[in-house]
């Protein structure tokens, strides 16, 4: 079977919400990367068969913005574009979506990636509101109208829905995510320190990385003041201390929590670009993938356990992958919480757990310094649908920087899934 | 045979198809062709008559220039007038309803000509242009568009359309009234067809109401102190804009005033009249041969290069990202053209995409673009530290410091990223681009690309090639500069290349004047008063006196010590009173300019230099620069001088261009000149060149 290649790929610098890129679009932050994708690769954008982005929090002012990031970053208006949402899997989802039709024999090469402004996730209008405002919009009089104006209440505008609260809410058990993880510390019996303590590595290790992220950023002069170049991640904090973290409230659960917003992933704006090709067409042109996507695999878990995703995920993948846990030489188990990163090494080390799943040969315990070696979305930043082709990227640049020949990423999705693809050099 | 007649139904249709032309003018034999064919029609009992041409993308690209050009009796351009005028008029007495068929451009006496027509039908074809440009070459209308127009589409519409001379496309056109339908172009006869059975109801009038002012426009259109207000208001903006030395948009203005309320015989009379002032003044002869010039130069090809395809360029690279490399990179963009923007470091991207924003930023304002299109625009300019994604751009322009050394190693560079078809430009205003060739890998792939600043609003080009540049180059590069919508012209490298040589030396001139005890705002005001745009100390201002000086020394290195900066700029540079860019220079540049005291001190006081001399020696010292260049075959003819001079400085259209003003002197008024200013100075500066002295014991002119 053709070998999937992943040929190059390129990010932004990932910038908490409301900072840096808080006047960007999704689609300004996924085009700029994918432009830059294509210009660093002077590629030829007549080859590319579709254009496939992830995004979680799809623009109203940008439907389908795949197409839209397409067209802006000069793919011809004839190749055809679509978006991808499995929520914080949306840029593994594109990945997969271009190795499944490369595989199907309908195309050879896809510009994928994913893309997202948290910070332009839009505040709502209560349905009473709306339609107050329909009912003004229809009224033929000015009476009529003012008859309309006279409904509207404080309360009516002061308190919208915030979108980007409702993203993070489970509309089927009615957790909140950080809530999700709070369910996992108690499964576990996951501490405080713990967490913290993960934590803290996740920023050490990120700063640690600077110059090593540097190769996978473009730097981004953000309009329309471009005033200057963002040239790093702004999420890892220097000289973060776990007693700062400790100081930190519970945030989900009053009182009785452990998970605070210095052990979640911060919300973050950015998008990635990468190009996946069949091996053969990347041969033909010469060019020289950073590696290969073996193997992937998406499970589904309980939704008020969403977190646990990636402990299934993983020996799936590797199962598809004909590999064995063993034989994985780095990890990336993305940090959505840390208490949930914790829960799954610590399922995937338990007997019980892979007697329970049959999960024998593919589960095990991971060495601290093989998982998510220049750290994680608590200190990076978590946009949720750029992520998890960030963690691609990040995994096949540290492969050929350590010489190492393959490595595991994985990801929890909100609503109970879990997501791991197997990459190879 | 150039209007054919033809009956169907009983409708009428009179078809425009000049032979073997592209276009439809209205000339003397079509008038009268068309004028005899009205007298055979008027007897009928058509249900309608219409007009067309069978031109695509044209209806009646206007009147016939060249006769216009050849009127030098008052009588014979009444009368010409006249004989336009008449034809209208038959079209308008027609007892059918006609109706012009507009599927392209309509200017000047093809517009008129629709206004004679009771119904206007348009197209959705975007190279749809109608309008009265008259007043841009230096006359009113006069075939009864001052009379028709401001009555069909109200005072203020129709006094903008005359005087801004700006043409509208069909939408406009639909909303103003011009046009009555639109339609689309496949499928038109057959709407035509349709409409005129809608307009067939009512075979003696009009069916669709005339404009009907609301309103404060109602007030301003309908009563006499509103439309005071509307003249007042029309005649401060064109003396702002024109500065009183275009005639032709005031005179327009005071005929529809006189005419407006006047019978058509009476009213055309008076438009006649005007059309025929002002058609034989030297200004309107001036502007008209400017505009030959214009599209001479705006459709240049290479001559003996007509098998050359030119490569097409899709994106280009540019190296250094300050106000000219930002500037070209939203050309680049604006014009659908990908850019690739280098410097040495990010601050300096920032700053290069901030110069490109905020061409977009003022555009918006002035309701010129709107934000997605600018979003999309921009979208199209990246930055980059390194040469990443040079190798696929089609040319590369490098507009980095003016320094040979800087240039010469990044030529090298550039040279090895780009592919071995890409062409290699320098943006530099005066070093030699043949030396930048001989330090790249192929010298025949090296030509210069000279934008003048502001990059997106001047129009001018300079194409600079040297003795290795190939035709293939040439002509892919003059095609891309037409793309870009700038017009070119061709120089061959020598120091100063065409424009900022002749420049110079003016503003050298204008510093020796000052030297002499003149002061700052006179000798501007001299200048500007002369019709340039700005005087030569504004202009310092502008660009930067350690930037003039530089090139000063370039020239006088290149050509011999007329080049020499004058003494005062050699005392104020070292002040550090460069110009706006340093908040002083000869003027202080803060909330309101005011001349920068420190400067005048500077110069001996109490002598004074009158206005006539000072003009006298700061043209006749461009003029003998440039009879140099054409001595030295530099460029290739006086109009590329004038071109150059005029679409790269801004020399004043109305005097036809510096060469042509020449000649409006006498060439042995201007020898004469020359040698006396030569004899008071004799350092060899107003000595005039060979070039002029052949002219003048040849009996000749720079123009034939």
């Amino acid at each position: 079977m053709e070998r999937i290649a992943i040929v190059d790929g390129i990010r932004t610098p990932f910038s908490k919400m409301g900072a840096n890129f808080n006047y960007l679009s999704a689609q300004e932050l996924g085009r700029i990367a994918a432009r830059e994708l294509i210009e660093r690769m002077s590629l030829d954008v007549k080859l590319i068969d579709e254009v496939i982005f992830g995004c979680v929090g799809q623009p109203a002012d940008a439907a389908n913005i795949a197409r839209v990031i397409a067209l802006l970053a000069g793919v011809p208006k004839t190749t055809p574009a679509f978006t991808v949402h499995r929520n914080c899997a949306s840029g593994i989802e594109a990945v997969a979506q271009a190795a499944i039709k490369i595989r199907a024999g309908e195309g050879v090469c896809y510009l994928t990636g994913g893309t997202e402004s948290m910070s332009n996730i839009p505040f709502f209008l209560s349905k009473e509101y709306q339609e107050i405002l329909t009912e003004i919009s229809r009224a033929k009089t000015l009476p009529a109208k003012l008859q309309g104006f006279a409904k509207i209440r404080p309360h009516h505008f002061l308190m919208p829905k915030i979108g980007l609260q409702l993203g993070l809410t489970d509309p089927v058990c009615g957790l909140n995510m950080g809530q999700t993880a709070e369910v996992l510390v108690k499964e576990f019996g996951i501490t405080r320190r713990e967490q913290d303590e993960f934590s803290l590595a996740s920023h050490q290790k990120a700063i640690a990385a600077r110059a090593i992220l540097r190769e996978e950023i473009v730097p981004v002069i953000p309009g329309p003041k471009y005033k200057e170049a963002v040239l790093d991640d702004n999420g890892p904090r220097e000289g973060q201390t776990i007693e700062a973290l400790a100081k930190l409230k519970p945030f989900f659960e009053k009182g009785t929590g452990t998970v605070t917003a210095g052990n979640s992933s911060q919300i973050t704006d950015g998008a990635c670009a990468i190009l996946v090709m069949g091996e053969s067409r990347a041969k033909e042109l010469g060019l020289k993938p950073l590696g290969y996507l073996r193997s992937f695999a998406f499970v589904g878990v309980e939704p008020n356990r969403m977190g646990i995703g990636p402990a299934h995920a993983i020996p799936l993948a590797l199962k598809k992958a004909g590999m064995k846990f063993s034989d994985m030489q780095a990890f990336e188990i993305n940090e959505a919480f840390a208490a949930q990163a914790l829960a799954c090494v610590r399922a995937l080390a338990s007997d019980k757990f892979t007697k329970d799943f049959g999960y024998e040969g593919y589960t095990g315990a991971i060495d601290p310094a093989k998982l998510n070696v220049h750290g994680g979305a608590i200190a990076l930043g978590h946009p949720v649908g750029v992520t998890g082709a960030r963690i691609i990227l990040t995994m096949l640049k540290h492969l050929n920087r350590a010489n190492l020949n393959v490595g595991i990423v994985s990801l929890c999705i909100g609503g109970g899934q879990g997501a791991a693809v197997v990459l190879e050099r | 045979m150039s209007v054919f007649y033809k009956e169907e139904n009983n409708v009428g249709t009179i078809t425009f198809d000049q032979p073997d032309s592209k276009v439809n003018v209205l000339n003397s034999a079509t008038l009268l062709t068309l004028d005899k064919m009205l007298d055979g029609l008027k007897a009928k009992n058509l249900k309608a008559l219409v007009i067309q041409s069978a031109k695509k993308d044209i209806f009646i690209a206007g009147a016939d220039i060249k006769e216009i050009e050849n009127i030098v009796e008052l009588q014979d351009g009444k009368s010409k007038a006249q004989a336009g005028q008449r034809v209208m008029d038959k079209i308008e007495d027609l007892p059918f309803p006609t109706v012009a068929v507009i599927d392209g451009v309509a200017l000047g006496g093809g517009c008129e000509l629709a206004l004679a027509c009771r119904y206007r039908v348009m197209t959705f074809n975007t190279k749809i242009r109608i309008g009265l440009p008259e007043v841009n070459l230096g006359f009113v209308p006069g075939f009864g568009g001052t009379y028709r127009l401001p009555r069909l589409l109200g005072l203020q519409q129709g006094l903008k359309m005359i005087v801004s001379a700006s043409p509208i496309n069909s939408s406009a056109a639909f909303k103003c009234g011009l046009a009555d339908r639109l339609y689309p172009s496949v499928g038109l006869p057959d709407r035509v067809k349709e409409f005129i059975e809608e307009i067939a109801a009512e075979p003696n009038k009009r069916i669709f109401k005339p404009y009907t002012p609301k309103g404060v426009q109602a007030f301003l259109e309908k009563n006499p102190l509103g439309q005071g207000v509307v003249y007042k208001e029309t005649i401060k903006s064109i003396q702002k804009a024109t500065k009183g030395f275009y005639p032709s948009p005031l005179k327009a203005v005071e005929v529809i005033r006189k005419t407006l309320y006047l019978p058509r015989e009476h009213a055309l009379d008076i438009e006649s009249s005007a059309f025929a002032e002002l058609a034989i003044t030297p200004i309107s002869k001036n502007l008209v041969k400017v505009f030959y010039m214009s599209e001479k130069y705006k459709k240049l090809t290479v001559p003996g290069a007509e098998n050359i395809k030119p490569m097409p360029i899709t994106k280009g690279a540019v190296i250094g990202a300050g106000i000219m490399g930002g500037g070209i990179a939203q050309l680049f963009s604006d014009r659908g053209v990908w850019a690739r923007l280098k410097d040495i470091n990010q601050d300096a991207i920032a700053k290069g995409l901030k110069a490109a924003y905020d061409v977009y930023a003022q555009a918006m304002k002035r309701k010129k673009a709107r934000p997605y299109e600018v979003a999309a625009k921009m979208a199209m300019i990246s930055g980059t530290v390194d040469y990443s994604g040079f190798a696929d751009a089609d040319i590369a322009i490098e507009a980095v410091v003016e320094n040979m050394d800087v240039k010469k190693k990044v030529f090298a560079e550039v040279s090895q990223a780009l592919s071995s078809k890409a062409i290699l430009a320098s943006n530099t205003s005066s070093l030699s681009v043949t030396e930048m060739a001989r330090a790249s890998k192929d010298p025949s792939r090296v030509i210069g690309f000279h934008f003048f600043n502001p990059v997106h609003r001047m129009p001018l080009i300079e194409i600079i090639t040297t003795e290795f540049t190939s035709q293939q180059t040439l002509v892919t590069t003059l095609e891309f500069a037409k793309k870009l919508g700038k017009t070119p012209v061709i120089v061959k490298d020598a120091p100063g290349f065409l424009v900022n040589r002749i420049l110079l030396g003016y503003i050298n001139e204008a510093g020796r004047l000052l030297g002499e005890g003149g002061s700052i705002t006179a000798i501007d005001r001299f200048a500007t008063n002369f019709g340039m745009p700005m005087g030569p100390f504004t202009l310092s201002d502008e660009v930067g006196l350690d930037v003039g000086v530089k090139v000063l020394h370039i020239l006088e290195a290149g050509l011999g010590p007329r080049f020499k900066p004058s003494k005062i700029f050699d005392d104020v540079l070292p002040l550090k009173l460069l110009g706006k860019k340093s908040g002083k220079g000869f003027y202080i540049h803060g909330k309101e300019r005011v001349v920068n005291p420190q400067v005048q001190a500077l110069v001996q006081s109490g002598g004074s230099i009158k206005e006539e001399e000072a003009v006298q020696r700061m043209m006749y010292i461009m003029i003998n620069e440039a009879a140099m260049i054409l001595q030295e075959k530099v460029v290739d003819g006086a109009d590329a001088v004038d071109i150059g001079m005029i679409f790269g400085t801004g020399f004043p259209p109305f005097r036809g261009g510096l060469l042509r003003y020449a000649d409006s002197l006498g060439i042995d008024k201007l020898v004469d000149g020359m040698e006396k200013l030569e004899a008071r100075f004799k350092d060899g500066r107003f000595k005039p060149c060979t070039y002029i002295l052949d002219l003048k014991s040849n009996g000749k002119k720079f123009f034939i």
